[in-house]
């Protein structure tokens, strides 16, 4: 089908992808970060260089921090719109030009704001590695950030909500209840902006983003395949050189609390015959201790398909296709969330069933031989997760991010090894939220889901078709 | 989203194209850049039950992708019975009389592997993708499945609202997926590409354990089936392994041919849907040959030059020039039998549908009278020839290529001429491809929009327009 991406992928999902390592008992698994070159230019950008040739082809990934964080107030989508014109006009090319060059090619460049950062990514054949470095610094460096593109741009992503609302609305769901688990905290923001928020954006919004928080010192660029380290550092070097230090302060990020108590947001989305339904609090940070024991009681409670919430809610029960959870981490602890849906009529049976499930996990010692399949699916999925230069790319500019050493990702299988019950009902009992301390979010036919919705806590009802993903 | 967990069944028919996308063809500048590495280290043998299995080592990472291609889909399926090849995949995870349902999901995670299955028109696949220990336990798994299968009368009421809660999610809630159906359904009067994968409502309410029995029996001969496996395995171990898990099944009767072909469309077909939406929908399509056709390639960079990305024809016309849409895809549905190629276009808030159409017939005339130009030909080649490594840089990738080629083209090496294949496509072969094509005569063309009333009432710019 048509690619449609109505809003810009989280910079955060990363996260989650590194929940898997080595099992005890087991063959090792020896996941090792590749060689790889690490250099920082006198102006600050960091760049790594992680040579690997099984295919003819250079990945990249990067990122400029910042992202909806440094989205001035009340006007969420700034980042995100900077994202999007980076290559809609750059250096000496227009709009089509950029997009006729890299195309032309057979190449690909994308960006996209999240909560902390922008991200670029994209992949050339190697022997276009000039033309990609020239590309990407324009892109960086010197976009137009022209008014027409803008407004064209703009206008595309309103449409965009507006034709995720028509045809996936859980696609939203993270949006609407982001926005009313996190309150004041710049995680509530929509990172895509809403219809309402975006409408409302000028020109000026944007360059006076890039103009404050683009700088090579805020950069971080990964390479990896087939590339020859000497000639890249040097073309970097070249094309990366003169650009200055980023000129406005990144806000600080403080913690955001947990919620206490329940409280439920509605949409109302008149005629759906299905209730697509959130649930989650405040979790843990990319820095908590207990990752591997986190990770392997997720895995076992919403990370995969045998998990607890999938085995009550579709395979026992039949009620939905499928029902999931997960930890999203930042800098600052991100959400946990649960995140199914089941046909109008069961949204009371179907919600039920998570929150007893959660009840349990809270409550009920795990199984060891559970633990045991945890710690054996985690670490027999990992490699399958790092096995391209891209997939490297990508996982080292996520340490970069974090500042945190190879350690995180050579260290992990050993760390999961030792993970012991004692350890998983810790973690269980210090991350996942009581079923009695939740932020619900319902998109449903509210007529027919209100009474049901009503029963899990004080109830705020929006309209699907509202241009906020808040209420007001 | 939750896809990661969600498994089994992307029954959306157009999705059979990720496997097939990945499969295009790159741009040989030079004789070094089209020899794959590795692919000299494929090997295939045939069971003595007609089974085939493909073997490529690949030990870069230590596991294994194994995907079993049964080539039965919603074509094979009649009135009354439509989603059942897409049921059945998943009543092909609930139990056999050696194991329970959910047995086969818990062994198969409790060694570290995890699963997935598709069903399209044409093919239902599974996948495995399991750490290289694990290797065993999967083939006993696939076989068992294969030779054992039963089903548990209270496991199919269970299932039934699972699938029915994929076709809520992916049809009845979405206006894409709803005027998708729509369209197929008009386009396909005899030919049972007219049934949508997961299948009309009644009928997922309606089959019975006497059809999956049938169904069973009828398509899943392993004669009827494809083995590729993909990684840290040599060709000698999964071949063992294939002969002592999957030989002994016995070979039976072949699933009958599906006789219907469809009759020549004399004039072009409308569907229009009343929905509740902010976003009107324009999907056109047209009548295109098999997989297998010779002009394939053709019409894979026809598409590529019309669709793929910001600075291709339709995108950069409709939607940054006349802002007439907000977006454009494209899409040649290859499968056994002719089927169709789609535009799918998306329109912004009040678009008057009309003039879109216009737009976009005079684009279409365009290329049929005047071909393309050398550079949008060689555009589209170097986009192919990306994707077709990066759908080689893993393992999961060359196990969907290479079943991808065996089951469509007969062959799975032509996987590795390919790129010699698309590299001969000149501008004539486009242009002829694009005058086959696009005859308005054989065009289905579906619209979405709100009905009169509420578009009537609708303000363009108001958020409030969605009722």
């Amino acid at each position: 089908m048509s690619a449609r991406i109505p809003l810009r992928c989280a910079a955060l999902l990363l996260a989650f992808c590194f929940s898997v390592a080595q099992a005890a008992g087991t063959e090792a698994v020896g996941v090792k970060v590749p060689a790889n070159q690490r250099f920082v230019l006198p102006n600050g950008l960091t760049v790594v260089l992680v040579p690997n040739k099984e295919v003819p082809l250079i990945a990249f990934s990067g990122f400029v921090r910042g992202g909806a964080l440094a989205d001035p107030a009340g006007k969420p989508g700034v980042a995100a719109e900077v994202a999007g014109l980076l290559d809609r006009g750059a250096g000496k090319r227009t709009a089509f030009q950029f997009a006729d060059d890299i195309e032309g090619v057979g190449g690909s460049f994308n960006a996209s704001a999240g909560a902390e950062s922008i991200s670029v990514g994209g992949q050339f054949m190697a022997r276009d590695r000039a033309l990609m470095i020239e590309l990407l610094a324009d892109a960086l460096m010197r976009p137009h950030l022209d008014a027409d593109e803008f407004a064209k741009f703009r206008d595309r992503d309103i449409e965009f909500i507006k034709a995720a609302k028509d045809s996936d609305p859980a696609q939203l769901l993270p949006e609407y209840a982001r926005a009313s688990l996190f309150g004041a905290h710049p995680y509530a923001r929509p990172q895509g902006g809403s219809e309402r928020s975006l409408a409302a954006l000028t020109q000026a919004d944007v360059a006076a983003y890039h103009a404050a928080y683009f700088g090579a010192d805020r950069t971080v660029l990964v390479f990896a395949g087939d590339l020859d380290a000497k000639w890249m550092r040097s073309a970097l070097t070249a094309a990366f050189g003169s650009w200055s230090k980023a000129k406005g302060a990144l806000p600080k990020l403080a913690r955001a609390p947990r919620v206490e108590g329940r409280r439920v947001l509605l949409v109302d989305s008149p005629g759906s015959v299905q209730t697509y339904f959130w649930l989650g609090n405040v979790g843990v940070d990319k820095f908590y201790n207990g990752r591997p024991a986190l990770d392997l009681v997720n895995t076992l409670y919403g990370g995969r398909f045998t998990s607890i919430l999938n085995t009550e809610l579709r395979i026992k029960s039949g009620l939905s296709y499928g029902a999931s959870s997960r930890f999203t981490r930042g800098t600052v602890p991100g959400e946990f969330s649960i995140q199914s849906f089941t046909r109008t009529e069961d949204t009371g049976k179907a919600i039920d069933l998570a929150l007893e499930t959660l009840n349990k996990l809270k409550h009920d010692a795990l199984e060891p031989a559970m633990l045991e399949s945890a710690r054996a699916y985690v670490l027999g999925q990992y490699p399958l997760r790092l096995e391209t230069a891209a997939h490297w790319a990508a996982a080292l500019a996520d340490l970069e991010f974090f500042g945190l050493g190879k350690d995180f990702i050579e260290g992990y299988g050993p760390a999961l090894a030792k993970v012991d019950l004692a350890e998983a009902a810790a973690v269980t009992a210090d991350a996942f939220p009581r079923p009695e301390d939740l932020v619900l979010v319902l998109i449903g036919d509210a007529a027919k889901i209100r009474e049901a919705a009503a029963k899990y806590g004080p109830v705020t009802e929006m309209k699907i078709s509202q241009p906020d993903f808040t209420p007001n | 989203m939750l896809t990661a967990t969600l498994g089994r069944a992307l029954s959306f028919s157009l999705l059979v194209f990720v496997a097939l996308a990945a499969t295009a063809a790159p741009k040989p500048k030079s004789a070094a850049e089209t020899r794959v590495p590795g692919a000299d280290q494929v090997r295939s043998t045939t069971l003595a039950n007609g089974m085939k299995v493909i073997v490529w080592t690949d030990r870069d990472i230590p596991n294994v992708a194994l995907y079993n291609w049964v080539r039965v889909g919603s074509r094979n399926e009649v009135s009354g019975i439509t989603g059942l090849a897409h049921f059945f995949e998943h009543m092909m995870f609930n139990g056999t009389s050696k194991r329970k349902p959910g047995e086969f999901d818990r062994a198969m995670e409790a060694q570290g592997g995890s699963n997935n299955a598709f069903t399209t028109d044409n093919v239902t696949v599974y996948q495995d993708w399991v750490p290289r220990r694990a290797l065993d336990l999967v083939l006993d798994l696939e076989s068992d499945r294969l030779a054992n299968l039963s089903f548990d009368p209270q496991v199919i009421e269970s299932e039934r609202g699972v699938v029915y809660s994929e076709r809520r999610l992916r049809t009845e809630d979405s206006n894409e997926g709803f005027l998708a159906e729509q369209v197929q359904g008009t386009a396909f009067i005899a030919h049972p590409y007219h049934n949508p994968t997961i299948g009309w409502p009644a009928d997922i309410q309606g089959w019975t354990v006497d059809d999956l029995r049938k169904f069973f029996k009828t398509n899943y001969a392993p004669n009827n089936c494809t083995l590729i496996l993909v990684g840290d395995v040599s060709a000698d171990e999964a071949f063992a392994l294939a002969k002592k898990y999957l030989e002994p099944i016995p070979r039976q009767e072949p699933p009958p041919p599906v006789r219907t072909t469809e009759p020549e469309q004399l004039g072009e077909r409308r569907v229009v849907v009343e929905r509740d939406a902010s976003t009107p929908l324009l999907y056109v399509a047209y009548k295109a040959p098999a997989a297998n056709d010779p002009q394939g390639p053709a019409i894979n960079l026809l598409f590529s030059i019309l669709t793929e990305g910001n600075s291709s024809r339709l995108h950069r016309l409709l939607v940054e020039e006349k802002k007439l849409a907000i977006d454009v895809g494209g899409q040649f549905q290859e499968g056994f039998d002719p089927g169709l190629a789609w535009l799918l276009l998306t329109l912004p808030e009040g678009a008057k549908v009309p003039e879109v159409e216009a737009a976009l017939d005079a684009a279409l005339a365009q290329i049929v009278e005047q071909g393309v130009t050398a550079a949008e030909l060689t555009r589209a080649k170097n986009l192919h020839a990306s994707g077709f490594w990066k759908g080689l840089a893993t393992i999961d990738g060359k196990a969907s290529a290479l079943g991808a080629f065996e089951v469509f083209e007969g062959d799975y090496r032509k996987l590795f001429t390919s790129p010699a294949t698309y590299e001969k496509v000149t501008r004539e072969d486009v242009q002829k491809a694009a005058a086959l094509i696009f005859q308005k005569a054989h065009r289905t063309v579906g619209v979405l929009q709100s009905p009169p009333q509420a578009a009537a009432s609708a303000q363009p710019a108001s958020s409030e327009a969605k009722p």
